[in-house]
């Protein structure tokens, strides 16, 4: 992975610095709340219900276990012993002391993390496949390229007070698992026919209020356009998005309302000016950053196969495991081990300081010391032997990471809700917490097969309700909180965005209604093959309609 | 609110002359006027006077017709209406880069001093401020901005002899 050198070091130092002087201001009281949260938003510290949050980045989910053993310590040292891994690869934590907040970036930029830009209208952490480098299934690790978007946007002069957040999301496999399209810059790396490395690139999708699917405004970008032709982009949106309205403000409204043709051709118009400029990226750089991302040596460890089958014979917990949690490696000796942060009845995302710290023991042991945070909410060790999978299982079982169910109906994304947020008009967790219960048997999970559920407490949309294969989206009304279906959407290379089914349901009913949808997407499928994402693009609404409001009902 | 002071990378400049023109106000030859580029583009040549004639670009503004000028023109003013709005980062640095504007390039309206770093990166080199923490630190020669970048920008700068982005400061 990645390593700084002293030009890093020094930029983060500096960047500390500058924040560090920000809330001696605040703390004198030489400027206000009001004068001080744009340059706490520019470090990722926001002012939630009851504290301030800190959210750290973890630039394309990517870290090591000294890495992660730092943030186990910040959990402890400054927080209440846990922290909440993000659906955008990163972590926060919701008690920090605002004037410890200096001294957590200290800790951080001693193992080369920061907060920088994970929160204000600017380029945030550039998010990437969490499989990178390991997947079976990929043209090329895109993560040199995402490293190298990660320095451009750093402290950018020009794009630093743009009309609203932009996210930038890169994969390299056909099967995406970035959810590139939903970004407001999507980049599928990919090889051409000669062979050569370049992107696809998307642009205007996000969720929100207004939830669209990118456009593909390019088919195929070479590698060393990379910059100039982000840079374009940017430019023209730093300069022609709107902001009049908050709510109309990200890229893809102006992607929306220019119509993609004409914003491609104004994107095109400016990359021609630009790309024979110092932002064209030389071979040698590109292979210096890359050499950073080359795969660790993996030694054939053929005898990984006769033990697993041994282990998962007399181990039916094992075997449960291994079947949903490990995915198949590019090299098949080893398996990519998805560690659930999504235990029966627990919080999504939250690891307390000693989870982290197994996690962090387990990557080192057996995982070439490298750990990943996927967008679902999960961790992932991407490089385990198979002959070390039982091992890795046992001390996942002992600290109660073992879950096994990534991907299935348990595996919810639930964003922080009304818990904690400042922004939210519901509770999620709580709702992810009963839905998590009511379908707890391995078996009936097993037995419903692949089902994503994602539950946003607001309009915004931070739980990615839209792209859930059943989404909860928590509304207000008349005081009180209720909860919205939508069924069919999906975040991957067949994005769709989830259609609301009916009227909403109170707190109490809400977990019926699942179960409902559930039930009756059992009913109809064709095979237990069918997903009920395929079910569900067979049947349309109809029967889950029929299903939850009665015959005669014509919802809304 | 405290006056409106004018700042370059030298220290605090009294008595400037410059001033944006008021509503009815056109060219004139006895008074160093700012003209919004509305106005500006429609003179005449001859009113176009380097030594009294200015312009102000609003944030929506299309920086690229003042081409034909720039030749003529010794200061252009880009506008912050609050310092979130950030098109004039990018209308500086297109007449810095692409246009290669050479006079003075000045920073108005609401000029804060975390922010004075990034304009004189994208070629800012003049800033009128009123608020009183960015008068008090560019006094006190406290400007907050960070010397290593990690991208090009109008303002000159070394290179560090790796990676074509990277550079740092002092040219």
């Amino acid at each position: 992975m990645y390593r700084y050198d002293e030009f890093d070091h020094d930029f983060v130092r500096q960047r500390v610095g500058q924040y560090r002087d920000q809330v001696e201001r605040r703390l004198s009281g030489e400027i206000d709340e009001t004068a001080f949260k744009p340059l706490r938003l520019m470090n990722g510290v926001y002012l939630q219900l009851h504290a301030y949050m800190l959210r750290v980045a973890i630039p394309y989910g990517t870290l090591n276990s000294r890495q992660m053993r730092r943030l186990a310590r910040i959990a402890r040292d400054y927080d209440k012993g846990y922290g909440h891994f993000t659906t955008r690869q990163n972590i926060q934590y919701n008690w920090p002391k605002l004037s410890d907040t200096p001294a957590i970036l200290d800790e951080l930029a001693e193992v080369e993390m920061h907060a920088i830009q994970t929160s204000g209208n600017c380029i945030r952490n550039v998010s990437a496949d969490h499989f990178a480098g390991a997947a079976a299934d990929e043209a090329a690790d895109p993560r040199p390229y995402a490293e190298i978007l990660r320095q451009w946007s750093s402290n950018h002069p020009e794009y630093s007070f743009l009309p609203r957040k932009f996210k930038i999301a890169v994969t390299g496999a056909e099967r995406d698992r970035a959810a590139i399209q939903v970004h407001d810059i999507g980049l599928h790396l990919k090889r051409n026919d000669a062979g050569e490395l370049g992107f696809a690139v998307y642009v205007g999708g996000g969720q929100g209020r207004t939830p669209m699917i990118a456009k593909k405004i390019r088919d195929f970008l070479p590698e060393a356009d990379l910059l100039s032709y982000t840079t374009a982009i940017m430019r023209v949106y730093n300069l022609y998005g709107r902001r009049d309205n908050k709510y109309k403000a990200r890229i893809k409204i102006l992607v929306h309302e220019t119509g993609g043709e004409e914003f491609t051709r104004q994107v095109e118009a400016e990359w021609q000016k630009l790309k024979i400029t110092e932002l064209k990226l030389p071979a040698d750089d590109l292979a210096a950053i890359a050499s950073y991302f080359a795969p660790p040596e993996l030694q054939d460890r053929p005898e990984g196969w006769a033990q697993i089958a041994g282990a998962k014979k007399s181990d039916a917990g094992f075997s449960a495991w291994v079947h949903q949690n490990v995915t198949p490696h590019r090299h098949p000796d080893y398996g990519v081990v998805t560690i659930s942060l999504k235990p029966i009845g627990g919080i999504p995302g939250d690891a307390s300081d000693s989870q982290m710290e197994i996690v962090a023991d387990l990557a080192e042991k057996f995982g070439h010391d490298e750990i990943r945070v996927s967008h679902e909410q999960n961790l992932v060790l991407p490089h385990v032997a198979l002959a070390d999978l039982e091992h890795v299982y046992r001390a996942l079982l002992k600290a109660g990471l073992a879950t096994a169910n990534a991907g299935l109906v348990t595996d919810i994304i639930a964003c922080p809700g009304l818990d904690y947020c400042a922004l939210a008009n519901a509770r999620s967790i709580p709702v992810a917490q009963e839905i998590s219960e009511r379908f707890g048997s391995l078996e009936r999970q097993q037995e419903i097969g692949d089902l994503k559920i994602k539950i946003s407490g607001c309009i915004n949309a931070c739980g990615h309700h839209h792209v859930g294969h059943i989404g909860i989206l928590g509304v207000e009304k008349k005081g009180a909180e209720l909860y919205q279906i939508t069924l069919g959407g999906s975040g991957d290379e067949n994005t769709s965005i989830g259609q609301i089914i009916g009227r909403g349901f109170e707190p109490e009913k809400v977990t019926d209604a699942v179960e409902t949808v559930v039930e009756t997407y059992l009913g109809l499928r064709q095979s237990p093959k069918e997903t009920f994402l395929e079910a569900y693009r067979r049947v349309g609404p109809a029967p889950f309609k029929e299903a939850l409001y009665g015959e005669t009902s014509k919802a809304a | 609110m405290s006056e409106t002071k004018l700042w370059k990378k030298d220290g605090f400049v009294a008595d400037d002359p410059w001033r944006v023109a008021g509503e009815d106000e056109t060219a004139d030859a006895n008074a160093k006027l700012l003209l919004p580029l509305e106005r500006y583009l429609e003179l005449d040549d001859a009113d176009r006077r380097p030594e009294s004639t200015g312009v102000v670009v609003g944030p929506a503004d299309d920086v690229s017709l003042l081409e034909p000028h720039l030749g003529r023109l010794g200061l252009i003013a880009v506008t912050f209406p609050a310092f979130n709005d950030g098109r004039a980062y990018s209308q500086a640095s297109l007449l810095r880069d692409r246009l290669s504007f050479g006079g003075e390039l000045r920073a108005i309206g609401d000029v804060l001093i975390d922010q004075i770093p990034l304009m004189l990166r994208c070629g800012i080199d003049s800033f009128a401020v009123t608020n009183e923490t960015a008068i008090k630190r560019l006094t006190e020669g406290r400007l907050p901005g960070i010397d290593s970048y990690y991208q090009p920008a109008a303002l000159p700068s070394r290179s560090t002899g790796s990676y074509a982005w990277r550079s740092i400061g002092g040219a």
